[in-house]
């Protein structure tokens, strides 16, 4: 990677970046958004355990990393349980990863009854300390921008079908789905409301924007007719509750291969899609096509990725790697590859952001975090 | 159709109730256990695997087939000649520590064991001590290890460099799988192989095994 260097007065804050993008306008270039966990822990030397206790300690790698990396924006404690948990699962907390559901707490039809469904994000479990997070941190993007906030904060929310998903088990999930379709409904028409719930009180907290996604509907785990008669439309249901309740933008992840069906998850209505290992060329012909048909007026931005969104890395079913670009390449390798997703989603007339295809993995070289920006100064202007 | 034809496709049909039922009635009808394995619930969780290789069937499909095979197991075993159970050698095969992703791993756990290999399925989220200690107690000829997020895959190489540092490395053979690895990670980490599925898994696994031999 040779010297580039940029005219830093010329560039908008990321706040206006990103939210031109999540409109479908231009402003000075593409934004980079890389849903940011370990960037920030790993750049401030801390584990993910040590900033669960201390969320202040969170706030600041989050800061620190966004200043030193500048990508455009920050995130709360994204992609956890603080939900599930507070509905009755028992979390597990490893030394420094994310916690996880310990073992499926809806084993049976039974066990519905001890959930908790009605919450309260303001005081159950600890979806109170996810939103002081995001409280602390617009006080500081707040104290830092002068009285304005330069940096945007995007927060996270679990679909109904993940959350379902989480309460059985993976494996129980699918089984039900196949065997007992009315017990999935029942499962998302109940798992819906806490996440909706602590999407609402994240937004009042400060969060200005959403990333949900959806593990569990993809080509690798359900069919296309499963995905939409059943989880699709629970799906477009949360999307919905949240722009009508909140106004935040919305961008959805499908997480894995999801060829077969981008005509039916464009079509949730969310602002953007965060893609998973997909080709890109299709994914932005087709969104190309449902912005056409009218399927879903709101489409305006693809999270284009690195690593595997790009023409000669995924065809249909075969291997594909999760972000290893970013993880094992270059920074030769991740700016070529951005700019084949700068240029193909672009050139389709979609806003481009640049990302991970897949929740950012630990131990990336700084250097190729650096990459991201890079490429898309270079690459990404609108000029 | 056959009996072993109609077992066969119950199983591809994931009709567990069926497939006992089907199995039951060839028990009866004198056929020879070992074929209503190979020739019946084998050929059906392989057509099942190749559905869902070709994206015509998914997970769910998958699991009812594989449900339907072990319900079926569980019937033939005690009819299965001893020796055969197990012929192809001993697998160990875990999901690393840190990920409590485990489907496709009891997907290739149930495949292995319908092509003659004795399976230890540990499970997801297993610390690195107790594949150690697994891989001593059983002296398997396969270790399989699978993750599901690039964060956890970064286990599998610190286990392949403890099972050098134990002196266990060159009695077996490792294979890796799941969604973030590839051929590319298995070469760079030192891994035996690498198998995108489970239904990629068997030929792998016997290509290995006999490697071992």
């Amino acid at each position: 990677m040779s010297i580039y260097i940029y005219d830093h007065a010329k560039e908008v804050t990321p706040m206006e970046r990103m939210f031109a993008c999540y409109s479908g306008e231009k402003t000075d270039r593409v934004p980079v958004e890389v849903h940011p966990r370990w960037a920030a822990l790993e750049y401030i030397g801390v584990t993910f355990k040590e900033a669960w206790d201390d969320p202040d300690l969170f706030v600041k790698a989050q800061i620190m990393a966004q200043e030193r990396f500048q990508y455009d924006s920050v995130a709360d404690y994204i992609m956890m349980g603080p939900v599930e948990e507070a509905i009755g699962a028992t979390l597990k907390y490893p030394e420094d990863d994310v916690p996880q559901i310990a073992e499926p707490f809806i084993k049976t039809k039974e066990d519905m009854k001890k959930a908790k469904w009605k919450l309260d994000p303001t005081e159950d479990g600890n979806m109170p300390k996810v939103l002081y997070c995001i409280r602390r941190l617009k006080e500081e993007l707040i104290k830092r921008g002068k009285g304005t906030q330069q940096v945007p904060i995007v927060t996270w929310g679990s679909c109904p079908s993940r959350t379902a998903a989480c309460l059985t088990g993976f494996k129980e999930w699918f089984l039900i789905v196949a065997r007992d379709p009315d017990w999935a409904v029942e499962l998302m028409e109940r798992a819906f409301d806490g996440w909706l719930k602590m999407a609402i009180a994240a937004h009042e907290a400060g969060a200005d924007a959403i990333w949900i996604n959806d593990p569990v509907s993809s080509a690798d785990c359900i069919s296309r007719a499963h995905y939409e008669k059943l989880t699709q439309p629970y799906e477009r249901k949360y999307v919905e509750a949240i722009r009508r309740e909140t106004g935040m933008k919305i961008s959805f992840h499908p997480c894995g291969n999801w060829h077969d069906r981008l005509d039916l998850v464009y079509s949730n209505q969310a602002d953007g899609y965060f893609l998973g290992p997909m080709n890109i060329d299709l994914c932005a012909q087709k969104a190309v096509e449902v912005r056409h048909s009218g399927a879903n007026p709101h489409l305006h931005f693809l999270n284009g990725n690195y690593g595997a969104a790009t023409k000669t890395s995924t065809a249909n079913r075969k291997p594909v790697p999760y972000a290893t670009t970013l993880k094992f390449g270059t920074p030769d390798e991740l700016i070529e590859e951005s700019r084949i997703i700068i240029e193909t989603v672009e050139g389709a007339d979609i806003r481009c952001m640049l990302g991970p295809n897949c929740h950012e993995p630990k131990s990336i070289p700084f250097i190729n975090r650096d990459a991201t920006v890079f490429a898309a100064r270079k690459f990404g202007q609108y000029k | 159709m056959s009996q072993l034809e109609q077992i066969q496709k119950a199983v591809f049909d994931g009709d567990e109730q069926l497939t006992v039922s089907l199995v039951n009635e060839a028990l009866a009808a004198g056929l020879n256990a070992q074929d209503i394995v190979d020739e019946g619930l084998v050929k059906g969780l392989h057509d099942c695997g190749a559905g869902y290789e070709a994206g015509e069937k998914f997970i769910p499909e998958m699991l009812m087939a594989a449900e339907a095979m072990k319900a079926s197991m569980a019937i033939l075993k005690p009819h299965l000649a001893s020796g055969e159970a197990g012929a192809g050698g001993n697998v160990v095969l875990a999901t690393v520590e840190g990920d409590v992703h485990d489907i496709g791993l009891e997907l290739v756990a149930t495949m292995l064991g319908s092509a003659g290999f004795h399976v230890n399925f540990m499970g997801p989220d297993v610390e690195t001590a107790r594949i150690i200690e697994a891989v001593k107690a059983d002296k398997p000829h396969l270790l399989g290890l699978s993750a599901l997020l690039t964060n956890t895959m970064d286990e599998m190489p610190v286990i392949i460099k403890k099972l050098e540092q134990e002196g266990l490395r060159n009695s077996l053979k490792v294979i890796i799988g799941g969604a973030p690895v590839s051929q590319d990670f298995a070469d760079m980490i030192g891994a035996d192989g690498y198998a995108y599925d489970a239904a990629a898994a068997v030929p792998v696994a016997k290509r290995l095994r006999a490697e071992l031999s």
